[in-house]
């Protein structure tokens, strides 16, 4: 179990990137959902030891991860939001580098590892050919390989499918669940709700530095049941169904809008059919309220 | 026109929003400041506005100081910038022809590049009416400062502006253009001592930055005051045909560059065949009925099983090793890394040859009287020229490795592993090094062969391996740990560069000067003779040596961003 207590940060040009972040995460893959901008990125960097919080704590199983920052690399796997690899080696080079940082003295265990990982990531068949020519997703997927090397307990993934395409991501879906053990606490931090809704066990929605709530996805969309209608209606009519209606979404489809709204127990109008809720409306919705708010 | 124009403004702009240029105009001006009130002038009697102190100022301006490196820095990336920032493509999807971008780029650089350059002459021009005791001064001028300005360090800036704008808008490397910086002023000398035997107007027709215009005889030190406060330096037929041929192969470097310069990509990217490769591949692994290639929303919130069609693939177990020996573990495979990164770099294939030949070049072609033997005299010689070239090397490479895992963004990764700062730090150190000993000892071997070739037999491989051993290698290890230690503290490359040629810069005045010292001379500079290299005294001065490269490191362990505690 991973706790996280009142964790702030604010950097020196003022911006306060995590105002008191308390979380507890279990074994399982949990999913940190929030716009671009919400303090996702500042956290991770915090639990993989690069960035100092002002105040506050983060234990794993008792153990102090910021006083003792060696042991936290020690069993920590990374992937950063935005990363790059040294353009001129091979993956098989780079991934005998971590592993040899990593500790991973022996040479026959460490050769198996990497033969293992690269066949995981599905990029045993580019033995010779350089980091630099790779495309997006290969490089993705070499990320979580080298993010996987010395079992560790602890994988951080920051926004790991922005930019990719449709196939990579659900091959990066796949990684992420193989990945996933019953000691092993993975943190999906990302602004793509779909991700979360694959992945999670459980899931935190944070916003200008704060949670705004922390469930399972499924206890998410039951807040939901019944409340979420679906209309298609003429593109110059939307401003008007956004002033009566509380609009989570919408999307134009052939030239027509389909809206997503919000109506508790209530049927909106003759134009809506009820929905099923996903994931994407409780987190518009919640996101939407706190802008509306501040 | 136009597209000119409004390349030329943007030019101007980006780099009116920098620090570099801000920067550089207040160091000319305080260097301007400098040489007017605390210059030889006042103590000698001469006018600090007389047209030989003005002409004398400006000729040195143009070439100390670091001029010449500045100015390669600021025109070499201009184009380079575009495509590192990814622009390129925003810019060369409009209807804009390669020449106003080229000309547009070029002139804008140099616009502000000149811009800088002229607040020394300005500064200089404010301070006649600024009242220093004790100073001579004639009637305010004003045309000596233009004149000496535009003929001296705007022409001669204009050609090397324009042969580094080509190398690195043909190139796109960044790392190119720095590497010949960092060679520039110990090549220029090189080439200087070179073509000494060569008549004196000849060296003033092809002198790209007019160093060679007035000889010693024509005015200087040893003239009255009151005849120099009255000369008129003039330029002779061959000043004004040097600049003519400058302005020629500016010229040509144009012409060059846009003949050569391509708008596509240049670096060979993954191309289309490779992921059809791996699609079928990645078809087996997707779970999910993908039928149309573009998924409704929907279909990615449904939940993903693992790949029914692969087995998931097990990673087999590792033993983690702690301590000691795997810290040495761990830098020797950070030093391994390091190196082949750095043997990749391409600046490398034009600084090796150019660095090999220029230190072998006056053994190879000119007449070697031996001292001791020949052995000591060849091997004296060369560790003499190489120091210089090791001294930009190192400072160029180590800032390279330093900043290399920040620039590529790998630092993330790499700074999130178990293994100590110690091992990030002194990997880079170890392998600046390497490649600093390998050159070293190629050095050697051609210096061997070339005493070979010319019979100077025969070869005494002790003095090679005497002089190399005690004057080269630890002065190779203080310079690398200097390099690290300075990056470490400034973080931040180009302010290493800067700070560490102007200490390389004025300790060389300093030793030239007279004043030398082993305790700030750990490089033994002209301090030392064979016979020295076998005494006691000659141990305690390296093992001072190691200690200071000991304590430079110590202090980059301190200050290093990354935190283990």
């Amino acid at each position: 179990m991973l706790v996280i207590k009142d964790l702030t940060k604010t950097y020196s040009s003022g911006v306060r990137a995590l105002r008191g972040v308390s979380l507890e995460l279990p074994p399982g893959v949990f999913g940190l959902l929030g716009p671009n901008g919400s303090g996702k990125t500042t956290l991770m960097k915090i639990v993989a030891t690069l960035l100092e919080p002002d105040s506050g704590s983060i234990e794993m199983n008792g153990a102090d991860l910021l006083r003792r920052k060696d042991q936290t690399r020690q069993m920590l796997g990374y992937l950063p939001q935005d990363f790059g690899l040294y353009p001129t080696l091979t993956a098989r080079q780079m991934l005998d580098y971590f592993a040899k940082l990593k500790g991973i003295s022996n040479k026959s265990e460490r050769n198996a590892l990497i033969d293992a990982l690269l066949e995981r990531v599905n990029l045993s068949q580019e033995p010779t050919q350089p980091l630099g020519e790779f495309s997006g997703g290969m490089r993705q997927r070499l990320g979580i390989a080298q993010a996987l090397i010395g079992e560790p307990k602890l994988i951080i993934v920051d926004e790991p499918t922005a930019g990719l395409d449709p196939q990579e991501r659900v091959r990066f879906h796949n990684l992420i669940s193989e990945t996933a053990g019953e000691n092993t606490v993975v943190i999906l931090s990302t602004h793509i709700v779909s991700d979360v809704s694959n992945l999670c066990s459980r899931m935190a929605i944070i916003q200008k530095g704060t949670i705004l709530s922390s469930c399972t996805p499924r206890e998410a969309v039951e807040q939901l049941k019944d409340s979420v209608w679906e209309a298609t209606v003429p593109r110059e009519n939307l401003p008007v169904f956004k002033s009566r209606f509380k609009v989570i979404s919408s999307r134009m489809f052939d030239g027509q809008a389909r809206l997503r709204v919000i109506s508790k127990g209530q049927h909106p109008s003759e134009e809506f059919t009820q929905a099923t809720p996903i994931l994407e409306d409780y987190y518009l919705d919640f996101v939407n309220r706190q802008d509306l708010q501040n | 026109m136009r597209t000119f124009a409004a390349v030329f403004w943007v030019e101007v702009l980006v780099n009116t929003k920098r620090v570099a240029p801000y920067a550089l105009m207040i160091l000319f001006a305080a260097n301007a400041i400098l040489w007017w009130g605390w210059g030889p002038a006042v103590g000698r009697g001469w006018a600090t506005n007389s047209d030989f102190y003005i002409y004398r100022n400006i000729s040195a301006f143009n070439f100390v100081l670091g001029l010449p490196v500045f100015t390669i820095i600021m025109m070499g990336d201009p184009v380079i910038r575009d495509f590192r920032l990814g622009v390129d493509p925003l810019i060369f999807s409009k209807p804009i022809g390669r020449a106003s971008y080229l000309l547009g780029k070029f002139f804008g650089a140099f616009f502000v590049l000149v811009c800088c350059q002229a607040v020394f002459a300005i500064t200089s021009f404010l301070l006649q009416w600024v009242p220093f005791s004790g100073m001579v001064k004639l009637p305010v001028q004003f045309l000596p400062f233009i004149k000496h300005f535009f003929f001296v360090v705007v022409v001669s800036h204009l050609v090397v502006g324009a042969s580094f704008f080509a190398i690195g808008t043909i190139t796109r490397n960044a790392k190119i253009i720095y590497g010949l910086a960092a060679c520039f002023y110990p090549a220029y000398a090189s080439v200087q001592l070179l073509l000494k035997g060569l008549p004196e107007n000849l060296l003033k027709l092809f002198d790209p930055i007019a160093f060679n215009f007035h000889s010693k005889g024509e005015g200087g030190w040893d003239q009255t005051a009151e005849f120099l406060n009255k000369q008129v330096v003039s330029y002779g037929p061959y000043a004004y045909a040097n600049r003519a041929l400058m302005l020629l192969y500016t010229a040509i470097f144009l012409f060059i560059v846009y003949r050569r310069f391509s708008t596509h990509e240049q670096t060979k990217l993954s191309t289309d065949h490779l992921t059809i490769l791996t699609l079928p591949r990645a078809a087996e692994t997707v779970p999910l009925g993908l039928e149309s290639a573009a998924p409704s929303y929907e279909v990615f919130d449904s939940p993903i099983e693992a790949s029914p069609a692969r087995n998931r693939i097990p990673l087999p177990s590792v033993t983690i090793t702690r301590g000691l020996r795997s810290t040495l573990s761990k830098i020797i495979a950070a030093v391994e890394t390091e190196f082949r990164l750095l043997r990749s770099e391409r600046s490398l294939i034009v600084l090796i040859p150019l660095v090999i030949l220029l230190s072998i070049f006056d053994l190879a072609f000119f007449q070697v009287e031996p001292e001791i033997s020949y052995s000591v005299t060849y091997a004296t010689g060369t560790s003499k020229y190489l120091l210089f070239f090791l001294v930009g090397l190192i400072i160029f490479f180590t800032g390279e490795t330093m900043h290399r895992d920040r620039e590529v963004r790998v630092r993330p990764i790499v700074w999130s592993m178990p293994a100590p700062n110690s091992v990030l730090l002194l990997s880079k150190c170890f392998a600046t090094s390497l490649l600093a000993f390998a050159l070293l000892a190629v050095v050697g071997l051609v210096a061997i062969v070339i005493q070979v070739f010319r019979g100077h037999t025969p070869v005494d491989f002790t003095a090679y391996v005497v002089i190399y051993g005690v004057v080269v290698a630890p002065s190779i290890v203080f310079m690398a740990s200097m390099v690290v230690g300075l990056n470490a503290l400034l973080r931040n490359k180009y302010a290493t560069y800067v700070i560490a040629v102007a200490i390389s810069a004025v300790l060389l005045y300093l030793y030239n000067t007279g004043h030398n010292h082993w305790s700030y001379n750990p490089l033994l500079y002209r301090l030392w003779t064979y016979p020295d290299l076998f005494t006691a005294n000659m141990l305690k001065l390296r093992l001072y040596c190691f200690a200071l490269a000991a304590g430079l490191l110590v202090l980059a362990h301190l200050v290093f961003e990354r935190k283990s505690k």
